[in-house]
């Protein structure tokens, strides 16, 4: 999560307009889902096209795909076999099963990754807030997103401090250890907490956190773009 | 002299019983930069959260241009839009996704339209000089920027009075240097600003005003070279007279300046008094 907000918050497309962004990713995702898996495949390049194109570094995009990659290719492995009366053995079909559904399954993963490495999710909720998200729903959402990071720093601190020490070397001090810091960290988020209500209720804080957010409005000519590509990629696709 | 903000016989104790506020006074003077000094722990966060109705006394009074400030809900709201406070730790303050729009919050709880916030912001960013980290998230600035930050979303209220936590506390030379030449803007501008320190050198070079902090009390209030010239009073605080100071006096016991003349407060002040000898 932490390291798709670092690409979100420096990729080249950070500040294009999420309508434009959400409509590619999400358009990509349901062509993977409903195209044949050689129109996956496309899907999957047109979206690895894009993601490299709004300046993900390969090697870091790899390793956002890597851990979905684990459950798919587990859940692939199982389409080879197959358990019969005569107990199991490999399936026919099995392997064309198996391609298919990792090609799939990866375009989808890649498509919907575009839009989180190039939106940090705190624009995310402000975009679901126009679409009629509550306040309360989404000022919870962000205060948390905000919060993440401070709880993370302060665990990265506690966790620096207990290996200068030597807390963590051998597993039974491992374990100590993380209980420790992780019993520490709930009275420490909760003083935090009381100590950020000081400071907006300095600033005359009443019970709703609002702010201007910045508006970038779509542009319909683009919005257009994106979707006759959706189109030909979707045309292509069923044809392939 | 004008009293914009004074305290009157304020008593406080933390929930563990701990005293930390005995009968205290203070009057702030309008326009002017107050220093109020004391050591670590003895209570000068407590002291002013006091200021701006965050924490409620068990005993005194806190006058607002002269009127008693009372703690309820539109009282506070009236006392909070003219007594600004910057907390010391600039991640207790910072909450939303950018420096624009964290800075936005204050502005548009004074019932500001969007289009006056947002002027109001671009203010604030511009004079602490910050304009450049708007759209930047707040969780992945340097603690020099979100200290500007948490500064700013103070600033763009525009408070009569700025209530600073030991505004310097954290920065390089560079950068508590570069906060207070803003400050001192901001004061020109018509501020009154108020800041706790335990850093003596810093209340001698910066502060029109010193309050000495002391067991729950103000044990000296006035001007620096009288406060801070008390070696007895400072240290019951723990504290030391400034250097500067300290070799102002010598140099004039030794007849190196004059009686009238101004005694050195920063490091070209000094050099200037070793050049004259």
């Amino acid at each position: 999560m932490i390291a798709c907000d670092r690409l979100a918050h420096t990729s080249r497309w950070r500040t294009r307009p999420l309508a434009e962004k959400a409509l590619l990713s999400l358009g990509l995702l349901a062509l993977a889902v409903t195209l044949p898996p050689a129109g996956g495949a496309l899907v999957l390049g047109v979206a690895l096209t894009a993601a490299l194109a709004a300046g993900t570094p390969p090697l870091a995009l790899l390793r956002l795909i890597a851990a979905p990659m684990a459950f798919i290719l587990t859940g692939a492995l199982t389409l080879l076999v197959e358990i019969g009366a005569d107990g199991i053995h490999l399936s026919a079909t099995g392997a064309t099963q198996a391609a298919a559904l990792v090609l799939r399954a990866l375009a989808a993963v890649v498509s919907l990754l575009l839009l989180a490495v190039t939106t940090p999710a705190s624009e995310l909720v402000q975009g679901l807030r126009r679409l009629g998200l509550s306040a309360e729903v989404a000022e919870v959402a962000l205060a948390t997103y905000r919060f993440l990071f401070v709880l993370q720093d302060t665990a990265a601190a506690i966790h620096a401090t207990q290996t200068a020490r030597l807390g963590t070397t051998g597993w039974r001090r491992r374990i100590r250890s993380t209980g420790m810091l992780v019993a520490t960290l709930l009275p420490r988020a909760l003083d935090r907490a009381h100590r950020l209500e000081v400071g907006l209720a300095a600033r005359g804080f009443d019970g709703s956190l609002r702010t201007i957010s910045p508006t970038r409005p779509a542009q319909g000519r683009r919005l257009a773009l994106v979707a006759v590509l959706l189109v030909s990629v979707g045309v292509t696709g069923a044809w392939l | 002299m004008a009293m914009i903000l004074e305290a009157k016989g304020l008593s406080y104790a933390y929930p563990g019983g701990v005293t930390a506020l005995s009968g205290l006074d203070l009057g702030v003077q309008r326009g002017k930069r107050l220093a109020i000094l004391g050591p670590n722990g003895a209570g000068k966060t407590t002291l002013l959260q006091h200021l701006n109705g965050t924490l409620k006394p068990s005993a005194g009074t806190v006058h607002l241009d002269g009127t008693i400030m009372g703690h309820g809900r539109t009282e506070l709201a009236a006392w909070r839009r003219r007594v600004g406070l910057v907390l010391q730790e600039p991640d207790d303050q910072l909450f939303a996704p950018t420096v624009f729009e964290d800075v936005s919050f204050g502005p548009l709880n004074l019932g500001l339209s969007e289009a006056e916030a947002r002027q109001r912001v671009i203010e604030a960013l511009n004079s602490l000089r910050i304009a450049d980290l708007a759209e930047r998230p707040t969780h992945m600035l340097s603690f020099g920027q979100k200290k500007r930050a948490a500064i700013a979303g103070a600033v763009a209220m525009r408070p009569d009075v700025l209530l600073l936590d030991e505004p310097t506390a954290g920065l390089d030379q560079f950068g508590a240097v570069h906060l207070l030449a803003v400050l001192e803007k901001l004061q020109a501008g018509g501020a009154t600003l108020v800041f706790t320190t335990h850093d003596v050198d810093l209340a001698w070079a910066w502060a029109d005003d010193i309050a000495l902090f002391d067991a729950g009390q103000v044990a000296r209030q006035g001007r620096p070279e009288e406060v801070l010239a008390d070696a007895e009073a400072l240290s019951r605080a723990r504290l030391k007279p400034p250097f500067l100071l300290e070799l102002g006096l010598k140099a004039r016991q030794r007849g190196w300046l004059g009686a009238d003349q101004p005694l050195p407060r920063n490091r070209s002040d000094a050099m200037a008094l070793l050049d004259g000898i």
